[in-house]
Order: structure tokens, then sequence, then C-alpha cells
């Protein structure tokens, strides 16, 4: 890791005969980018070679009118109803039938990184207005976004910042700014907290708004991360992110969330990402391009160096092959293998990589897949799973153990696996049907299958 | 000097072993036959002394939770929250317990508790995630640290032969404290849940298969991770399924709470009843971060644990484990002496520490952390959390000098 050259990883990948532009690299790139992507349109991204694929992913795939006011109407009537559970329900489904899948991926990054959960808040519609201001400057202006947070109601009765007085101000919103939102933990001291903490004091939550106190506002001089001044909250955050350990920060995370769990990427690696996130004054979508066009990102450091989150898990299998299932299911059992949509564990959100893996959770990915395969109402592009795939010319099982590792397997199956899966699930049942059904679950059970 | 309760432990021993033969047709009634199995070839000491872990996220309220209440200054700096002397539970002329832990006082009525005061380390970092890492894995952000004191110590101590260990119980991710070079913590949601769907002889043929073969993709580190960790959730698993009794019954007579920490020492308790043999259980409690109208809040979570840890006291008595079965509270900090204008407290330092069981050396260790002698507006340690840990560790018959990152001096906290 520490002999990557960083001129090397961030230039632009082109394809060669030692590293081809394919249907495995297309895979992994509609993984990280998004949810992951059917036969057909992988297969139209091999044609289409990487630069095209990508330009697309990052500018040509909004979504229509239509959807939106679909959406629109869905999680309008879920707010209505006040349930909590159902608000997953409408983001996977999101999730599954948005074109601009990056978009959604990096919403679920943001939820992650100002993480904010309704089981504290306990308000449908505060939640969703969180949700739709993350996807509105998911790919957008990072600054803004910090700025829009930092005055949204679930984010302030998360952190208890809903009644910030001068007198003794409250901490929390102060400490997590800097720690977990814009800076990491130990580019600040704890007096850098007390004096930033007084920015804040004043800032309210009133009939589920915001609203600024000037009584309580302490108007004073304060000094921090090396400058002074009688700074509003506003003007705070700006200097936060105005300092050198900002860009960085926000660098590592997207080479963790896009390009590898581990090892920790030096420094020197992530300072081009870094130097573009300045340079583009902190607008998200040219560092994500600058990602999925390097070098580094079609590497062995990047390709099946991320276990997936469960969420990808999930949503990927049921894009791969076009499933369609009862959702409310699914989201409930996501949160019990602790990846629940408005329910992030902690204000740090969900750390990823190895924490996603326990036995508990494995026993819960596979039960998870098994109850996904075999619902009476999960049913594979409107039909049967032997039918859908016959409709994709797989006819056989070998043939589709092939095809479940190459779609959705970042290390592929040795072939003497994937015999002996064939071989279980012919042993298992004489109903062609469950054999398929079997050994797809089988495939979603190993070790192979959790890398994304 | 520390060593003089070994002898007086293994002297105990016996009773122990007496005890679990007069209790013979009782041990292990009803629970899954998996854990019976999985003690079946070891050779390990069923008497082997056990630790279990209690965690409570979020930083505790130690001023709240061990009152000072002839200290003028504590309820100077905290005019709403403060506790009045006449609603503590005294534990002495100077301390008192916060009112919702009335079982915690009868532990230390009856002995079976140590308070240890002051608790902490150097240069406190008040970052729950940092604090709670460093309290995890004995080491600073700057240093190499993949591992955790209880999975290090665990590796030391037993490399090969037992295969739970350590024991996780609960939702949440497991904690870094139990990570080890080869992963030897499983971590159980509840027993029922814990059996793979489908046609797990298959998966785990295909697991050690992919395992065994020589795999195309070289040196990654999250496969291996993920097999290792996928062989020993089905072994377990696979176990259990063999057996016919998935259900663990109610055998003891205790009465638990409904709380979720409460039913998690409850199974805890049945499982050191069986000859499962895991050394060490961790469990965690959250809730703890009460920057904003914590009264309450406070009240609730320490009667919760309270109360948990009461019962699983009393249970584990009277099954006659009572002498191998030590209980270690602790939190990743304390919170700030002054009360801020939420009515709450932000993040602190030092806070009190509990071992509770009948082998610990009752009472309160150490004095109350001066509230005048203070640092950056928080309390001072008096004990670095590692000289609990290596006092518990030595307990344990365990090497504590790898897993801490050095050599800490023990504390009498044992009989």
């Amino acid at each position: 890791m520490n002999n990557i050259d960083p001129a090397w990883a961030w230039s632009q990948f082109k394809s060669t005969n030692r590293q081809p532009w394919g249907l495995t690299q297309a895979a992994h790139l509609y993984r990280r980018s998004g949810f992951g992507a059917g036969r057909g349109e992988l297969q139209r991204a091999v044609a289409g070679g990487v630069q095209r694929c990508v330009q697309q992913i990052l500018h040509d795939n909004q979504e229509s009118q239509s959807f939106q006011d679909e959406m629109a109407l869905m999680t309008r009537s879920i707010v209505s109803s006040g349930n909590l559970q159902s608000l997953a329900t409408a983001w996977l489904y999101r999730m599954l039938k948005t074109t601009d899948q990056l978009h959604e991926k990096t919403t679920l990054f943001w939820h992650g990184h100002f993480a904010t959960s309704a089981d504290k808040v306990q308000d449908a519609f505060m939640m969703q207005q969180q949700n739709d201001l993350l996807r509105k400057h998911a790919i957008g202006d990072f600054s803004e976004m910090v700025q829009a947070i930092s005055q949204n109601p679930a984010m302030l009765l998360y952190l208890d910042s809903a009644n910030n007085r001068k007198t003794h101000p409250n901490e929390n919103f102060a400490r997590e700014l800097m720690e977990l939102f814009c800076l990491g933990e130990g580019n600040y001291t704890e007096q850098d907290i007390r004096e930033l903490a007084r920015c804040f004091t004043g800032w309210e939550v009133r009939n589920r708004a915001y609203r600024f106190n000037k009584y309580q506002h302490d108007f004073g001089k304060k000094a921090f991360l090396g400058t002074q001044g009688e700074l509003t909250g506003q003007q705070a955050i700006a200097h936060v992110i105005s300092t050198p350990a900002a860009p960085l920060f926000i660098a590592r995370k997207l080479v963790q969330y896009y390009v590898m769990d581990e090892p920790a990427a030096p420094e020197e690696l992530l300072a081009p990402l870094a130097k573009r996130l300045r340079k583009d004054k902190f607008q998200i979508r040219g560092t994500l391009e600058m990602i999925f066009r390097s070098n580094l990102f079609y590497s062995e450091h990047a390709v099946a160096r991320k276990i997936k989150s469960p969420v990808d898990m999930v949503v990927g299998i049921m894009r791969g092959l076009s499933i369609k299932t009862d959702l409310t299911q699914v989201a409930q059992r996501l949160q019990e293998i602790g990846h629940g949509l408005y329910f992030p564990p902690n204000v740090k959100g969900w750390d990823g990589g190895r924490t996603w893996i326990n036995s508990s959770t494995l026993l819960g990915r596979s039960n998870l897949m098994h109850a996904l395969i075999h619902s009476e109402t999960t049913t594979f592009g409107n039909t049967s799973l032997q039918a859908h795939l016959q409709h994709n010319r797989i006819h056989s099982l070998a043939h589709a153990a092939t095809y479940f590792s190459d779609m959705f397997c970042a290390v592929p199956l040795a072939d003497n696996s994937k015999s002996q899966l064939v071989a279980s699930s012919q042993q298992e049942t004489n109903n062609t049907e469950q054999q398929f059904k079997s050994l797809l679950h089988q495939v979603v059970s190993l070790p192979q299958f959790q890398l994304g | 000097m520390h060593h003089s309760y070994i002898s007086r432990r293994r002297l105990l021993q016996n009773t122990a072993t007496t005890s679990a033969i007069l209790a013979g047709s009782t041990v292990g009634a009803g629970l899954p036959q998996f854990l019976l199995n999985a003690s079946e070839n070891q050779d390990a000491d069923s008497n082997d002394n056990v630790l279990v872990v209690i965690q409570l996220s979020g930083g505790n309220d130690g001023l709240n939770t061990i009152v000072p209440f002839k200290n003028d200054r504590y309820y100077a700096a905290r005019p709403t929250l403060a506790i009045q002397q006449d609603q503590t539970l005294k534990l002495n002329d100077e301390l008192g317990l916060h009112p919702a832990m009335t079982a915690l006082a009868n532990l230390y009525e009856a002995g079976t508790l140590a308070i240890i005061q002051g608790v902490g380390y150097p240069n406190p970092n008040r970052s729950h995630f940092e604090s709670m890492d460093i309290w995890h894995t004995c080491r600073r952000k700057t240093q190499q640290r993949d591992h955790g004191w209880i999975g290090q110590s665990v590796t030391t101590a037993l490399p090969t032969s037992q295969s739970t260990p350590i024991l996780h119980l609960g939702a949440e991710k497991q904690p870094l404290a139990l990570a080890a070079p080869t992963p030897r913590a499983i971590s159980i949601r509840s027993l029922e849940q814990f059996k793979l769907r489908g046609n797990q002889q298959a998966i785990a043929a295909a697991v050690a298969q992919g395992q065994a073969s020589d795999p195309a993709e070289k040196n990654n580190g999250l496969l291996d991770f993920i097999q290792s960790s996928t062989s020993a959730a089905l072994k377990t698993s696979t176990e259990l399924i063999k057996s016919t009794a998935q259900d663990v019954k109610r055998n003891g007579v205790v009465t638990y709470a409904d709380t979720a920490l409460a039913q998690k020492l409850q199974t805890t308790a049945q499982l050191i009843d069986s000859p499962l043999n895991t050394r060490v259980y961790y469990v965690t409690l959250d809730g703890f971060d009460t920057h904003a109208q914590q009264a309450n809040a406070h009240q609730v979570l320490s009667g919760q644990w309270s109360n948990a840890l009461g019962a699983f006291i009393a249970d584990i008595k009277q099954r006659g484990h009572q002498q191998r079965v030590t209980v270690m509270v602790f939190s990743e900090f304390g919170r700030r002496i002054e009360e801020n204008a939420s009515k709450g407290t932000d993040h602190g330092t030092a806070a009190p520490m509990f071992l509770a069981g009948a082998a610990v050396k009752a009472g309160v260790h150490g004095a109350h952390p001066s509230l005048d002698d203070i640092q950056q507006g928080d309390l001072k340690h008096a004990f670095d959390f590692r000289q609990v840990y290596a006092t518990v560790l030595d307990w344990m018959e365990w090497d504590s000098a790898t897993a801490l990152n050095g050599e800490y001096p023990t504390l009498p906290l044992f009989l």
C-alpha cells in the first residue's frame, strides 16, 4: 500500500490486454458506484467502453420526473402514517428502481457520515426531511451540505442541540462536527470544542424547525483552530471546512467507501483527491469521477477489497436477478444484521469493513438470503428463477453456477467449487426450480460472495 | 502478594467440583445439545475462572453513580442534576450509590462488590470512539491496534484448544476488545437465532474447499477473515442443528427483569452452568451519552444494569459458580463535573469501575477523585484501567503483558 505511486493511482485507467475492460470490471464498477446491475446492463457497459460508462454513471442517469413524483408520493404517505419502519422500505425501493444509482449510493454514504437515528428522533417527517437533504446535496457541494445538516432538526435533536444556551453550552454537536463530519479525531483540541460550542448557542428546534434564539446566542469573541473573532455558527463551520484536515478526511472516507476497506490509504495517496476537492470548492462529483476513472479503482488494490454492506448485498442480488418481493420484510431483516436504514447504530454510522462480519451476522446474511430466495412473495423477473435464467439463456445448473459467480462474486468461485455446489443442489431435491434456488443460496452463503 | 488468592482459589475449586457433581442432574439440562457437544473433546477444566464484561456505552456519569454527598463543589457544579444525600444509598460517610441501584447496594452489603474509584488513563481522549478503542486495545491511535485485550489474552493463553473461548451476546457489532489474530469470539444475537437455514452441509463443505484450495486471489486478508469467520460460525451452528433440544429451559429460580441486558445475563448464567467452558462473556448496554435531560435516562439505565447484575450474581450463586465468576463493569469515560445548559453532562474523564462476584475483595478501592484538583475541568484518574485489566487477567491466570501492551502492577481487588 505504501508503495503505490499516487501519480499512477489517479491516472486514467485505459483498457489493455493486461488490464482489460470486461464483464468483471464492469460488474465491479456497478457494484461500487451503485447497487449492481443486471446482465444486460453489464453487457452494454462492456460494449460501450469504460469512459462512456463512467460518463453515464456520473452525468447521464438522472431520474425521470415521473419517478421522482412517484417517490415523493410514496414518502409523503409514509410520513403522514408516521411509521418509522416504512421509511426504510421506501428507500430500498428507490435503491432498486432509480436510474441514478450513484446518487443513491452516495446518499447512503452520507447517511452513515451524518448518522442520525430514528430511534432517538422518533419523527418520520424529520427523518425523511433529513434523507431528502442528503440526497439533494449528495454529489453536490459538501460545504453547503454541512451548513444545511447543522440546522437540520433531526440532527439537532439527535445530538441534543435542540436547546443550546450560552451559559454552559452543550458540546456534543461541536465535537461531532469536527470529529465525525469534517476533520477526524486528532485534528482539534478540547479547547477548540469548547470554543466552537459557543458559536452554536441559541440554535434551537421549535415546531420541528430550526430557529435562531438571539437571546441564547453567545455573541462574544471565540478562538479555535487558528482563528478568532465574533464568529457565528455558519462562519465557524466555514472555518472548520477551510482547514487542511477537511479535504483529506473526506477523501479518506470516500476511498474507504468506494475503493477499499483496508489497508487505510496513506496520506500521500489521498493528497491528489484532497487537492481536487479543494480545487472544486468541495463539489463531490469531480472527486468521484476521478475515483471511477482511476487505475487504482480497477487494480488488485480495489477489486474484491471491500466487504459488501448488507444493503449492498441484498439490493445487488435483487437488481441482478430482477427480484420482486415484500420489501418490508427485507428492511426488517437488514436491521437485524446491523444495517437498519434510518437506524444507524450511533453517531459514527456504520464502520463497515470487517465490522460487518461476525458469526451472528454471517448466519444472519445467509438466512436473510434464504428467506428472500424462498419467500412465496418473491419473483425473478416476474417469473420463476428457472424461467428467468432461461430467459437469459442459462439452461443448466452448471451454467447457472458460473453466471452467479460472475455476477455476484468479486472473487470468482473455483471450478471444482462450482461442480460441488451443483452436485449438492441435485442431491438435495429433484425439483429443478428448487435446485436452482438451492444453488443460488449456496453461492450467496460463501465468503467469495461477501466481497463487494 | 496478589498470588495468595490463587492457592485459595485452588482450594475452593475442589468445593466447586463437589457441588457440580452434586448438582449433576441439573447441570446443562435443557441446553442445546451443541453446547454440550462443544466441550466433549476438550481437555479444559470446567472449573476455570470466567470473566463477564458489561460495557456501559456512551460514557457513564460516574459522579451520579457514586455520589460524593459531602462535597459542596459537587452540588455547586450540578444545580439540577445533583443527587441529594438522603436520596443516595449510603456506602460510607461520604459516598452513596444512585438511588436506582438498590441491587448494587445489596451486593455491596453482601460483600460481593468492589468499587474502584477514579479509573482512567493519561492524556484522556473524550471522543467516544477513540476512547473506547483505547479501552478495547490498550493502545493509542498512533499505534498498530488490530486486536483487543481480551482477544489477545485468549490467543496467548489458549492458543488452540477451545472452540468458543469468547462469547459476545448482542446484536451490535462485535467489540474490538474481542478481536484476535484469528477470530476466536462468537457473536450470538440469541441462541434461537443461531441456526443456518438451507443446505448447511453443502455450504460448509464449499467453504472448507475454498479455504483449502489455492486461492486465485493472493494476500486478500478480507477473504481469509471471512473464510475463517464463516467456518467458525458454521461449525458451531452445525452442532446446533444436530441437536434436537434447541430451546433453552429457564432452569434457574432467580427472576430476571424483562430488559435486554438482564436477558443476556440470564443466558450467560445458563451457559456458564453448561459444559461449554467459555471463558469470557461480553455484553453491552448503550445509552449513557446523556448530553441532555440526563436525570431520567440515567436513572433508568442505572437501575437496569444494577438489577440485571444483582439477579445474575444471585443466579450464579444458586448454580454454585460464585467463586469462579467475576463480572467487570466499565464505560469509555465519565462525564464533565459541571452540568451543561441542557440539563445534561458532556464527555469527561475518570470514572468508577466495578467488579462483582464472590472472589472479589469487596469495598471501595481508592479515594473519590478530587473535584478541586482537576485537569481541563475534568477529574484526574488515580488508577489506570490497565491495572484493573492486569488484575483480572492475573485472576484468570492469563498473561497480561502482551495484551495490555506493557506491564501494569496489579491491585488488591481479589480475595
